[in-house]
């Protein structure tokens, strides 16, 4: 049964429920755009308004705490659930500059465990937003409302989820040895998140080193993977041979997507871009030859990104004896697996024998 | 040229005859427009009956292409000739097309 005073409350939240509704609009909006501004993606954004049913439950706890409605700073919550503990610092701090924040009831959760204990781990910032961002003198409860906003990263999210339902469901007090299991796993999980932040850290970092030596020539030192070989890709190395075999009947380029060629060098035995780099180089003017053979006598006017690279291995594979057989292999690598691939490998095959490639 | 589209369930069949030429390309690129707002199916392009593709031909095979994939739609390329074939070839889209 709820005291007077609570009734009161209760009456209040009826009364501003709309004006809770317009400030979640802005809030999920200026949240989501702010991600999209700054290329920060997470697993999710969430708004929520308490219920009625939930905020009952809160004065019936804790009613003479709050003198107005205003004082209970979480009847709107927003939630950003990360990938990564940098990102939760990364969103904050960009929530610190969009909003006005309440640091003297903002709480961040990570910094209140002692050096020895582990368990909730989030960041709350109370909020309200500032003048700049909504102004209007029909509605100044938009700028005078406080809201919660919970930053957490994944694996945070899922202990809290989990330590709140084992909490609550079981209806009796948990022995201290499996509030220490479940506390246990906050650290495991702590451990994790560090984990993945240093990985993806280290993953920026290898990139970066990739794209130096890719841009410095020394290719020998990197291994062939799907992400070198993007990143050679992005340097453009057949677009000279393009232009060439483009000039031969003052051809358009339509730009198309090169990454099945990865399969197609590993199968001819290259192990790092330098391998690459070499039989490109060892086969780019024979290329041009097959594709001066081949278009030299059309009007075709648009050629693909991928004649170039197409060519190498073709001149690649007849060269190293690969024949028909190695067609039809390289065309099933580059086309899937195909009934049409062998007649595509024959008509290759003849075209280039009569140029003794 | 003639263009003929059939909808045939979960398919879209645009059937090509004769010779996909620069003169025939503008009156091509009209007949496939509805080609355009198929949603969800998959779009055959039948070229049993296609003599030949110029430059023009390609490029509305391959508008057809880019506007498909918004569209949640796979094209397939069916029955071509040799000297079709041939073309795919040389210009480098064997690869970009599922030719079947």
């Amino acid at each position: 049964m709820l005291d007077l005073h609570a009734e009161m409350l209760l009456e209040e939240y009826d009364a501003q429920l709309p004006v809770y509704q317009r400030l979640e609009t802005v809030v999920q909006q200026t949240l989501e755009q702010a991600l999209e501004r700054n290329g920060i993606i997470v697993t999710a954004v969430s708004t929520r308004i308490k219920t009625r049913e939930s905020l009952e439950g809160k004065l019936a706890l804790k009613g003479n705490k709050y003198q107005s409605l205003s004082d209970i700073t979480d009847i709107l919550g927003a939630r950003i659930i990360t990938f990564y503990t940098d990102d939760v610092d990364r969103i904050a701090a960009i929530a610190e500059q969009m909003f006005d924040v309440d640091w003297e009831n903002s709480i961040d959760k990570r910094a209140l465990h002692q050096i020895d204990s582990f368990g909730y781990n989030s960041l709350h910032y109370i909020c309200r937003l500032p003048k700049k961002m909504v102004d209007d003198p029909y509605c100044p409860e938009l700028n005078r409302i406080r809201f919660e906003l919970q930053l957490r990263t994944t694996l945070q999210h899922a202990w809290a989820s989990i330590n709140h339902d084992i909490g609550y469901k079981t209806g009796v007090e948990i022995p201290r040895e499996y509030i220490r299991r479940i506390n246990r796993m906050s650290g495991l999980l702590e451990l994790a998140d560090d984990e993945f932040s240093r990985i993806r850290t280290e993953i920026t970092d290898y990139r970066r080193r990739v794209q130096q030596l890719v841009q410095s020539g020394k290719l020998d030192d990197v291994q062939l993977d799907g992400d070198t070989f993007n990143s050679y890709l992005q340097a453009r190395p057949f677009d000279s041979l393009n232009k060439r075999i483009a000039a031969i009947n003052q051809a358009e380029i339509q730009e198309v997507p090169l990454d099945e060629y990865l399969r197609v060098f590993r199968a001819l035995g290259c192990k790092t871009l330098g391998d690459v780099h070499r039989l490109k180089k060892q086969y780019e003017d024979n290329a041009y030859r097959l594709a001066r053979y081949q278009l030299g006598n059309t009007d075709l006017d648009i050629i693909s990104s991928a004649v170039g690279i197409q060519n190498i291995c073709i001149v690649c594979i007849l060269s190293t004896g690969g024949g028909k057989l190695g067609l039809v292999r390289f065309f099933n690598v580059v086309n899937g697996v195909n009934s049409q691939n062998e007649a595509i490998a024959e008509l290759t095959y003849e075209q280039a024998k009569s140029l003794q490639l | 040229m003639k263009t003929e589209i059939v909808h045939n369930g979960n398919q879209v069949i645009a059937k090509f005859i004769g010779r996909l030429d620069t003169p025939s390309a503008v009156q091509t690129a009209e007949d496939v427009k509805p080609l355009m707002e198929v949603e969800n199916k998959e779009i055959i392009l039948e070229c049993a009956e296609l003599e030949y593709i110029s430059s023009s031909g390609l490029r509305i095979f391959l508008s057809i292409r880019k506007e498909a994939a918004p569209h949640g739609c796979k094209v397939i390329v069916r029955n071509i000739n040799d000297e079709i074939r041939q073309v795919f070839m040389m210009t480098g889209f064997v690869s970009l097309f599922d030719i079947q």
